[in-house]
């Protein structure tokens, strides 16, 4: 074994003065065996280095993740929230637009058409009207089911252990939400 | 043993605290400090705080007339110092194996180049394990850019010991890693 090989990763730091250095040169020039162990320092050392990196972004990631969870259920919270208090709509108010007649610009009342004769449908049996009625202790019949697990509505961890439901939505065709349920 | 440490590529004479030198050191040192840190076991967000901590304390002891030698090693220093406060995760973590969240770090690779990457980052976490607290983190300042007396400073150790224990560690982990 040669002695150099002691000083070989000290070398490959740049830790040595540069006499020890340039005696390790000039060794590792005619030594074979110095030659590859030198490979190998440098190359565990720079897949250490590259393992770091890969800590640190993989560290990043699942915080980030964690983020995109938590913004995820803040949104999914929100819709709920939307849909769930949609349903009592604020009409907006009249808007009052002036009647405009041409009496009121000066212009000549133009000539009253005689009114067309309106065509009129005799049915033979009057037909009653459709009465679309839900059955009592029926919720009328949704458009939209939406089932959402728990999971997705809070981040991992948020959730006690063995606790675990999913929230059913319906909502009926006109946007109101009609049914909100949690199951097992 | 050479005395001589890197030069850091900003003037570190008269820093004063709050000037521009002192947010330069920030942006050049602020990710080998996280990368310090997570790799001692801390998750990314206490290392964000600890990464800030230490910058505050950066700033007083400027405003204080503290000694202005060797800033780079009194950060890592003072980070090393709180990563130890918050012991609950140190120490634990680094070796952890990282499983399929690889997959993401070599977009570009080939998937062959991926089982391989993955495979000797496999085997290197399994090493990492055998290696005493001391070896690792000399290792790891040492991946920080770090000199040996840098790192001595750091830990508290000698210079000279800190030569013995990263030759150690980087003889094991090329015996048991076999890279």
């Amino acid at each position: 074994m040669c002695d150099v090989q002691a000083k070989l990763i000290a070398w490959l730091d740049r830790e040595l003065s540069s006499d020890e250095a340039a005696g390790v040169e000039r060794h590792i020039e005619g030594c074979k065996e110095c030659r590859c162990r030198l490979a190998a320092y440098e190359q565990v050392s720079n897949t250490f280095d590259a393992y770091c990196d890969a800590v640190e972004a993989v560290k990043t990631r699942r915080r980030v993740l964690r983020w995109v969870h938590a913004l995820a259920s803040a949104a999914v919270a929100a819709v709920v929230m939307f849909l769930a208090f949609s349903r009592t709509r604020i009409e907006p108010p009249p808007v009052l637009i002036p009647a405009i007649t041409a009496a009121s610009v000066g212009l000549p009342a133009p000539p009253e058409l005689e009114s067309a004769p309106r065509k009129t449908i005799h049915r033979r049996h009057p037909v009653a009207p459709v009465q679309v009625r839900a059955a009592k202790g029926q919720p009328m019949e949704a458009a939209v089911q939406i089932a959402i697990p728990a999971e997705a509505m809070f981040p991992p961890g948020a959730m006690p252990k063995g606790l675990n439901f999913i929230a059913e939505l319906s909502i009926a065709p006109d946007g109101s939400v009609k049914q909100v349920r949690l199951r097992q | 043993m050479s005395d001589d440490s890197v030069p850091m590529a900003l003037p570190l004479l008269r820093l004063a605290a709050g000037s521009s030198e002192v947010t330069t050191l920030y942006r050049e040192l602020r990710k080998p400090l996280l990368r310090y840190l997570v790799c001692l076991g801390l998750t990314s967000d206490e290392a964000q705080d600890v990464v800030q901590d230490v910058f505050l304390s950066l700033q007083r002891h400027l405003a204080s007339d503290g000694t202005q030698e060797n800033i780079r090693g009194w950060l890592f220093r003072v980070a090393h110092n709180q990563a130890r406060n918050r012991q609950t995760s140190y120490h634990r973590r680094f070796s952890e194996p990282l499983d399929g969240e690889m997959d993401f770090l070599a977009d570009d690779a080939t998937p062959e180049q991926r089982v391989l990457e993955k495979e000797k980052f496999r085997r290197l976490a399994t090493s990492i394990r055998l290696l005493t607290e001391s070896e690792r983190e000399c290792l790891l300042l040492r991946a920080g850019g770090l000199r040996y007396r840098e790192i001595g400073e750091v830990l508290g150790i000698a210079t000279s010991t800190v030569g013995d224990t990263v030759e150690r560690a980087i003889k094991k982990l090329a015996e048991k890693c076999n890279v």
